[in-house]
């Protein structure tokens, strides 16, 4: 499953498509405001074009573009990032996730939510995005994958 | 016309439901689930939901069959029968009990879009009313997930990352035990390969219907 795919046309498609997924997944977190959407629909897409490279292009590049340990810390930082998003309020005074209770010179507390709510959008867009990654990663075997290219890699170090 | 649509849409549910129990490969089970998750969100759209709709796409229909494939090249491809066939005789009629006890309850639910159903006269209305001045946000959805209701996104993402780091926990090999796996079992490796991802799968279904919720 992993690896490059036998096929020149799936290889082209899909290397094109990434950007574009990538691009995708961004417009899906961002206009969650405006539209359907939002960090859980938009961390899947981001998490596909992270994926689909895995299955379809060479091993070296896929995991070049996207490393193995992207999962877990980019998981984490999202989640890091929710519950700073949600501590903030306490300290001026509000209760947890108010984000109206924080007062910023020249905005609205109606803007102030509006911001809050986008920085918990893209917090839990990085949680998906890690946890799919990292789900996907484990069960496919990719730190085996990984550690196979690696000898290879210390071989090339070496004749330097 | 949108009526006629639903009706053929849950003949179709069905008929993917059972063909995704019936067959032995597990490979068109996941195909079959798969297009199921595409109509259920095709009916989802039909009811203006179109935010559950997104989500039931993306996770429902695309990286769950993803894992689920990933899962199956790890582990087998066909499902084994079951060891008792006697087992049906208990299982049907509980599930024609549950079918008929849940037929029953919903007959006591208010219509769809029904403006005096009680979901819609409690905070309901303070939310879709002043939603757009509290939150400078039009779609009713987001203020909600993010602004309103934001302590249960926060439980949401917990249990997604709780979800992938317990399958990381359980599937991955560390490296001062793979000596072991390979010099003697072959089968404890083939045993854990479905029960995680069967965690995963599992966990993934649940915190989509929490997102849909």
């Amino acid at each position: 499953m992993l690896g490059a795919y036998p096929s020149v046309v799936v290889r082209v498609v899909s290397a094109v498509l990434v950007p574009f997924l990538l691009l995708f997944g961004i417009y899906i977190i961002a206009h969650g405001h405006y539209g359907p959407g939002g960090g859980f629909a938009g961390g899947v897409f981001l998490a596909v074009g992270a994926i689909l490279p895995r299955i379809t292009l060479p091993s070296e590049l896929a995991y070049r573009l996207f490393p193995t340990w992207l999962g877990p810390v980019v998981g984490g930082l999202g989640m890091l990032l929710f519950l700073l998003v949600a501590a903030a309020p306490l300290v001026v005074g509000g209760a947890l996730l108010d984000y109206g209770a924080i007062q910023v010179a020249g905005l609205e507390a109606s803007r102030v939510r509006y911001l809050g709510i986008l920085a918990v959008e893209v917090a839990v867009g990085f949680a998906v995005f890690g946890a799919m990654l990292l789900i996907f990663d484990v069960i496919t075997g990719a730190d085996e994958a990984v550690r196979q290219l690696r000898p290879a890699a210390n071989v090339e170090e070496d004749r330097r | 016309m949108i009526e006629a649509l639903d009706v053929v849409l849950f003949l179709v549910l069905i008929a993917a439901a059972v063909l995704a129990l019936v067959t032995k490969d597990l490979l068109t089970a996941v195909a079959m689930l798969t297009a199921y998750s595409l109509f259920v969100s095709l009916l989802f759209a039909g009811v203006s939901a179109v935010d559950v709709s997104l989500v039931e796409a993306a996770l429902g229909a695309g990286i769950t069959g993803l894992l689920l494939i990933a899962a199956i090249l790890a582990t087998t491809r066909r499902s084994e029968p079951r060891p008792d066939p006697r087992r049906r005789y208990v299982v049907l009629p509980l599930i024609g009990l549950f079918l008929a006890l849940m037929l029953y309850a919903a007959t006591g639910l208010p219509d769809r879009g029904d403006p005096d159903a009680p979901a819609q006269l409690g905070v309901s209305q303070i939310y879709l009313s002043q939603s757009l001045v509290d939150t400078e946000t039009p779609n009713v959805v987001t203020s909600l997930l993010a602004d309103y209701r934001s302590q249960d996104t926060l439980g949401e993402t917990l249990v997604i990352l709780t979800a992938a780091l317990s399958t990381a926990m359980v599937l991955v090999r560390r490296r001062d035990q793979d000596d072991h796996a390979e010099a003697g079992d072959g089968h404890d490796s083939d045993h854990a390969g479905p029960a995680g991802s069967d965690t995963g799968g599992d966990d993934l279904t649940s915190t989509e219907g929490d997102e849909a919720r």
